[in-house]
């Protein structure tokens, strides 16, 4: 059946259907290829590519002049350089659970901070409620497109730290901390392995960032609740009196990402921290559900 | 191009529209609508109906609900309460059936800066029900066409003038054929060229019988393109229908030129005519009398009369006596408020 060329003269001659919906598939590639266009996208994700340059040229360097570490804490550089050198796929593990610590919330953050409060300042988001985009499928639209950014940038951070750590560090397997060495292979297993549980970490920030961002037409107000929200997790992390709080907080499942390089692999601080964060996202997402199907257009 | 049948299977049958209550001739009706931000009551008791067809004018002061009303008639704000039928659908469940066949450029276009004027109306249609996909480009090539972008289509958002961006967000409106085309202040920030050619634009809407809903304060516009008009002020809808017979009905009158004004007044008012001196000679009020009958009144008691014209009270007239009458009735009850209590509002 064509339907090409209907439409009177005074309208566009276009295709119609009787969709009271747009294709779903179709709904997720534009907000990917939009926020991909997005110039502060490309500058994040370019800068994350370049952190584990920096760390893999800053260890390769003191590895290579060991008389520059007699000062106080030089011996400890010196160790941790000793400890990669040829031992390179340790590089994307360290510089994963580095920049779990701060860089990667908040880079969730802002692309969720964008996502909603972003667009309803700008008011891309009314354009999208008036096509229609029902409330629930907008969320659902913003939400996939936050958490592919995520995954994309612990990606792209993975991957240049691998490339990084074999280059400038060398070797053809993992040194784990239980002082038995992995073949290449598995290593690199439990690098994607680590990847995929840091992205989950990062939704569930970038989940709860995405509920702020459904409360607010600022995006900054979203970007300054989430980087003082990740201060005093941290804060509140670190006070042992406060013991008793600690596993509802979303970091101390940060810490246990480490058992990823001991050999055999404990599964329980994992699994714990992979449950912890879920719980994270399905809070997230019902109260930005609950606020966006009521929000002002 | 066969999958425009295959996508509607498995879609859900569109609920049955409410045409019970509604006259068939009804783009969209709102009963009682009623918005309240805080304590501030937006919009209140508007009946708005906005016959098929139509172009309607939605006329009032900065601030008199106009948007407000137009965002809850979009179902973009949920009204505190009353009702809203959008082409026969009863919002908000009916939206999904209704918004696909309404354009609208509300309160400005929403565009993002870093996309070219072609990417930002891509990324509309791309949300657009009714477009097929194969078919986005075309349409969207021929709605900055049809605004007059196609040279700039390429350019950044962020370069457009103020003008430009406006034109964009008419060009969303018109990505597809539609029932009903909503356009809050089109006209802001265009020149007098663009102001015309938006004109053109609502022109051939009507003339392809697609109903016009355009809020503006800009009095001539209206008057230049509409065919109904609704005064809102304050909040509430104090006058609509057809724009010609509010015209009309908006106090008729017979303007005499004649060198013997307090003569002529007088013999008037002896007939019970209301009449009074002007700097250009007698206005006779035409409520309750013809113009034959004045001018026989006239001549009978001898007055000499150098031209009788009939007076139509222009849209300008007709709104600064509904919102200024309101306002002075307001500034009135507001004294008597002071008057009776201690705090004004």
């Amino acid at each position: 059946m064509t339907t090409g060329t209907v439409g009177a003269a005074a309208m566009p001659a276009v295709l119609t259907t009787t969709r009271s919906r747009a294709p779903l598939g179709r709904l997720l590639r534009s907000e990917v290829r939009f926020m991909l266009r997005r110039p502060r996208t490309l500058v994040a994700l370019g800068l994350l590519a370049l952190v584990p340059v920096i760390a893999g040229v800053s260890i390769s360097v003191a590895a290579g002049m060991p008389d520059q570490g007699a000062g106080p804490g030089g011996s400890a550089v010196e160790g941790i350089a000793a400890l990669l050198e040829g031992n390179g796929l340790i590089l994307p593990v360290f510089v994963l659970l580095l920049t779990l610590a701060m860089l990667l919330p908040l880079v969730g953050a802002m692309w969720a901070a964008d996502a909603i409060a972003g667009e309803a300042a700008t008011g891309g988001l009314r354009n999208l409620m008036l096509a229609p985009v029902s409330r629930a499928r907008l969320l659902a639209v913003k939400a996939f497109g936050v958490a592919t950014l995520c995954l994309l940038a612990v990606v792209v951070i993975s991957v240049s730290a691998v490339l990084c750590g074999l280059v400038l560090l060398g070797g053809d397997g993992m040194l784990t901390m239980s002082g038995t060495t992995l073949p290449f292979w598995p290593s690199l297993g439990r690098v994607a392995l680590l990847a995929l549980l840091v992205t989950v970490q990062v939704w569930a920030v970038a989940a709860v960032a995405l509920a702020i961002s459904t409360w607010t037409d600022h995006p900054l107000v979203v970007l300054a609740a989430a980087t003082g929200g990740i201060i005093t997790f941290t804060v509140l992390n670190a006070l042992e009196s406060l013991s008793w709080l600690h596993p509802v907080l979303i970091n101390a499942s940060w810490e246990s990402l480490g058992d990823i390089i001991r050999d055999p692999m404990p599964t329980d601080g994992l699994t714990e921290g992979l449950l912890r964060a879920l719980c994270y996202i399905l809070i997230g997402y019902s109260l930005a559900l609950a606020r966006m199907v009521s929000r002002d257009g | 191009m066969t999958t425009v049948t295959g996508m509607v299977i498995g879609e859900e049958e569109a609920p049955a529209a409410v045409a019970a209550g509604a006259p068939a001739g009804l783009a969209a009706r709102t009963t009682g609508l009623r918005k309240v931000y805080g304590k501030t009551v937006a919009v209140d008791r508007v009946d708005l109906e906005v016959p098929v067809g139509a172009v309607l004018g939605m006329l009032g002061p900065n601030g008199s609900g106009k948007t407000t009303t137009i965002r809850m008639l979009l179902g973009l704000v949920t009204p505190t309460a009353g009702s809203v039928e959008l082409l026969g659908h009863r919002l908000p469940d009916g939206a999904a059936w209704a918004l696909p066949e309404v354009g609208a450029l509300v309160e400005g276009p929403g565009f993002h800066p870093f996309l070219s004027g072609r990417e930002n109306l891509t990324r509309c249609a791309a949300a657009e029900p009714r477009l097929a996909t194969p078919d986005i480009p075309r349409a969207v090539g021929e709605a900055l066409e049809r605004v007059g972008l196609s040279a700039a289509a390429g350019r950044r958002y962020r370069g457009y003038s103020l003008g430009m961006k406006q034109r964009l967000g008419l060009a969303a409106a018109l990505l597809l054929p539609r029932r009903l085309v909503v356009l809050d202040e089109p006209t802001n920030g265009l020149d007098p060229a663009g102001t015309r050619e938006v004109r053109a634009v609502i022109a051939d809407l009507h003339a392809a019988g697609t109903t016009v809903l355009v809020s503006s304060h800009l009095l001539a516009e209206v008057e230049a393109t509409c065919t109904h008009v609704a005064v809102l002020h304050r909040g509430s809808v104090v006058a609509q229908g057809e724009l010609r017979e509010l015209l009309e009905a908006g106090g008729a009158g017979l303007l005499v030129s004649t060198p013997d004004v307090e003569v002529a007044v007088d013999a008037l008012r002896d007939n019970r005519m209301p009449a009074r001196s002007t700097p250009d000679g007698v206005h006779v009020d035409l409520t309750a009398t013809t113009a034959p009958e004045v001018v026989a009144t006239l001549v009978g008691a001898g007055v000499a009369v150098h031209e009788v014209r009939r007076q139509r009270t222009g849209l300008e007239d007709l709104f600064a006596r509904l919102t200024e009458a309101e306002t002075n009735e307001a500034r009135l009850s507001d004294v008597e408020e002071l008057h009776d209590e201690e705090a004004p509002q």
